[in-house]
């Protein structure tokens, strides 16, 4: 088949959605289909400007390419998904969040804007519409399919996918310190973790890998180390290599993952691939599917007094801390995430 | 339901702040009502129904105001009460109540007079009325006396108003008809309110001289005050009358001026502006009210709805909303001959007071059946049920109009079967129109 799949990109950000739409089309070529992403620059402020990203996809064509049909097209994000194709599947990441869960929330932008209720109306009056125009509707998560269910009324199917290179991770040896790979952004709470580590009473130590959206947000987060005096456990990694990344998951005590309302979450997953506990809050969204409370990982409160909590019980307690990973491991095999099934059924 | 409120609010001396407070019990029964002001002090009895905030049109909580379904903007043509509404309905488009057909007086009174700022007036009437609106407009400005009355109807700059608005509410029938022709926004008519009356009419038997008249509210030129002095001064049984004028006066020196000199000293009253409740017993008391208007900026009267709810007769003015007035409930006034036909009417009020009296019985019912403000609420409500149409219907125009901005450049010189236009149509159709299913749910 010849597949195209549609994303966004907003140029020179780099994260999960990236990295979910190469997984796709890498495991389309695998397995013998021609596949494309077709990326569509975007740009939500000011708020009338997402409405102009709507209609420009509304007004692609991407039925044939010279002269050739594509056979399907496979939509991931709002709003690539609604350029049009009569044999388009959806695999949701997640909708635009802010005229959604997000919309009166302290992450949201959209609502600081005077037309902000507008063009959130007109967000969902399009996905309600066309997104069952679709053949079939996937969400990325339990998660993102609650929310299409719960916003527009629409059912899906989740569709789990396993994270990059999985075949790769490993466990070796604990050391002393946890990880938390992930963009230095509000949503990931990498400021709410800093706070959690000012209250732990061991001398716990967090690597923290990942570059920030804006290079400022880095240096708020440095200056928060130091303002909270721990700067000397907080050690930033910046941009790390694959094999780099997978050494730091493996000789870890733990996993931190704490984002607000995540759609799905690669780093739960590696974490579990890298046989740790993963260190989640009872808001976190997608994690929540994965992580079983003091069986593979902790669920704690979004406070810095329950993280801490979690993060002195496994800093304390490593040969538990080491059982949780194992069980977690145990867990990942269990749901037989694969590349395989997940194309039989977007090309089904 | 939640809807924001831009308004006047008591106690500004304004008619639109009554007819808030009017509705205000009504409306906070059937939504959550947020009153938004820009001045510092309003009525506590407001908070029984509402929140009452407080903004700068430069500075104001979006996140609060967009967590309503509907703002709801209330445009008159006094720029000291309206220009911070309509200020942030240019930015947060929303339903547009227009109290006045003709805006011309507020913008020019706004951009010249508040804002010193002539080419932003001047702009304005060039971008809704062209090379030749500008012509016109740079020699009224030039011009020593120029003469706003032809401006006003000349250049209702209605469409300014309107420009980022979801729809406009009226209440004449005239602006109605006037304001869909554009097809532009959705237009909504609602008979003007009525407000509760602080005491009853006087109603024991036949009225007996002397009778009282009354004028009531704002005192401008257009309410033809001269005309009504000459009219009494030219009455032999002048003696029979007693006339009271109640509400603020754009020019008391003359006025007084004017009275001496057509010696009515003894016949009339200035007393300046009333509160609301002394206005309602000087009303109760009274025999005919006089309450011209030329020109009119196509507005509804609440001052009539007033007259009526005190089954007062009264003379109207033979123009805009006032000449669809029901011959029933009032007499009128033509423009061309206005000192003749009040005196005419005064001397034939003499001879059958018990006429009069049925008139004002008349206007009493029309206000009970027309003006209703359980009637007018029913309105607003449905306007906020249909919010989410209007926000669609908003987004297509947006994206037609910047659509064609963009393809301008390169349209023009194409054949006249090209497609794009219709299949861009279409699509814009299809990111914004409701589905059937979406409509029979509300």
């Amino acid at each position: 088949m010849r597949v195209l799949i549609t994303t966004v990109q907003v140029p020179f950000i780099r994260g999960g959605a990236e990295v979910h739409a190469e997984g796709l089309r890498d495991a389309l070529r695998r397995f013998g289909h021609e596949a494309e992403i077709l990326a569509i620059p975007f740009k939500w402020y000011p708020p009338e400007k997402i409405l102009d990203h709507m209609l420009a996809c509304q007004l692609l064509d991407i039925t044939e390419v010279a002269g050739t049909p594509v056979d399907r097209v496979i939509g991931l994000k709002f709003p690539a998904y609604l350029i049009p194709h009569p044999n388009k599947v959806l695999w949701i990441l997640h909708q635009h969040r802010t005229a959604y869960e997000l919309w009166d929330h302290p992450l949201s932008d959209l609502v600081y804007f005077p037309n902000g209720s507008h063009v959130r109306d007109v967000i969902q009056q399009a996905d309600r519409k066309l997104i069952p125009q679709a053949r079939a509707v996937f969400a990325n998560s339990q998660n993102v399919a609650r929310r299409l269910k719960k916003f527009c009324d629409i059912d899906s199917t989740p569709l789990y996918h396993p994270p990059p290179d999985a075949e790769h991770f490993y466990c070796g040896p604990a050391e002393d310190y946890l990880f938390f790979p992930s963009r230095l952004c509000i949503p990931k709470r990498q400021a709410l973790v800093l706070e959690a580590l000012a209250h732990t009473r061991n001398p716990v130590r967090i690597c923290f890998a990942g570059t920030s959206d804006q290079p400022a947000y880095a240096d708020e987060l440095k200056a928060l180390a130091r303002k909270l005096k721990v700067q000397q456990r907080a050690d930033w990694l910046g941009p790390i290599s694959g094999e780099e990344m997978r050494r730091r998951y493996a000789h870890a005590i733990a996993v931190i993952y704490p984002p607000t309302d995540e759609d799905y979450g690669y780093v739960t997953l590696e974490g579990m691939l890298a046989s740790k506990p993963v260190i989640t809050c009872t808001d976190s969204g997608g994690p929540l599917e994965f992580v079983a409370d003091h069986e593979t990982g902790v669920i704690a409160e979004p406070t810095p007094e329950a993280l801490a909590a979690a993060f002195d019980s496994v800093w304390e307690n490593r040969k538990q801390a080491k059982s949780w990973g194992e069980a977690g491991r145990d867990r990942y095999q269990s749901l037989n995430l694969s590349w395989k099934t997940v194309i039989n059924k977007l090309l089904a | 339901m939640k809807l924001n409120w831009f308004s006047p609010l008591p106690p500004a001396k304004s008619g639109i702040a009554d007819y808030s407070f009017g509705i205000l019990p009504e409306l906070s029964r059937r939504a959550e009502v947020t009153l938004w002001t820009d001045r510092a002090g309003w009525d506590p009895q407001l908070e029984q129904y509402a929140t009452v905030r407080r903004y700068q049109p430069e500075r104001i909580d979006w996140v609060e105001l967009n967590r309503a379904e509907l703002s709801f903007y209330n445009i008159g043509n006094n720029h000291l009460h309206h220009a911070a509404i309509w200020q942030v309905s240019r930015q947060s488009p929303g339903i547009v109540i227009l109290h006045d057909a003709r805006l011309h007086d507020f913008f020019e009174s706004l951009y010249r007079g508040q804002w010193r700022d002539q080419a932003g007036y001047l702009a304005q009437i060039e971008k809704h009325y062209g090379e030749e609106g500008l012509r016109i407009a740079t020699e009224f400005v030039t011009a020593r006396h120029g003469d706003y009355d032809f401006m006003a109807q000349r250049f209702s700059l209605t469409g300014a108003v309107l420009e980022n608005s979801l729809g406009a509410l009226v209440h004449t029938k005239n602006a109605f008809d006037e304001l869909r022709v554009s097809n532009r926004h959705p237009v909504f008519y609602a008979p003007l309110p009525s407000a509760p009356i602080l005491k009853s009419a006087n109603t024991d038997g036949l009225p007996r001289p002397p009778y009282q008249l009354i004028i009531f509210g704002h005192i401008g030129r257009n309410r033809r005050l001269d005309a009504v002095l000459e009219a009494l001064a030219q009455l032999s049984e002048r003696n029979l009358f007693r006339l009271d004028i109640y509400g603020e006066i754009d020019d008391p020196k003359m006025l007084r001026q004017r009275i001496h000199t057509l010696n009515l000293k003894d016949t009339v009253t200035v007393h300046g502006y009333t509160p609301l409740a002394e206005l309602d017993e000087a009303l109760s008391t009274s025999h005919l009210a006089i309450n011209l208007r030329y020109p009119t900026m196509g507005e509804a009267s609440a001052s009539q709805l007033r007259i009526w709810e005190h089954a007062l007769p009264s003379l109207v003015t033979r123009v805009g909303w006032y000449a669809s007035l029901s011959p029933d409930a009032v007499v009128h006034v033509h423009p061309d001959n206005e000192v003749a036909d009040i005196r005419s009417h005064l001397e034939t009020f003499l001879q059958d007071p018990a006429r009069f009296a049925r008139m004002g019985q008349h206007g009493r019912r029309l206000v009970e059946t027309e003006h209703h403000p359980k009637t007018y609420v029913d309105t607003i409500i449905s306007l906020v049920e249909n919010a989410r149409e209007f926000k669609l219907r908003q987004a297509a125009f947006y994206l037609a109009e910047r659509s064609g901005t963009v393809m301008g450049s390169w349209t023009r010189l194409m054949t006249t079967d090209f497609d794009s236009p219709n299949r861009l149509a279409r699509k814009i159709h299809s990111l914004t129109a409701q589905t059937a299913s979406d409509t029979q749910a509300r």
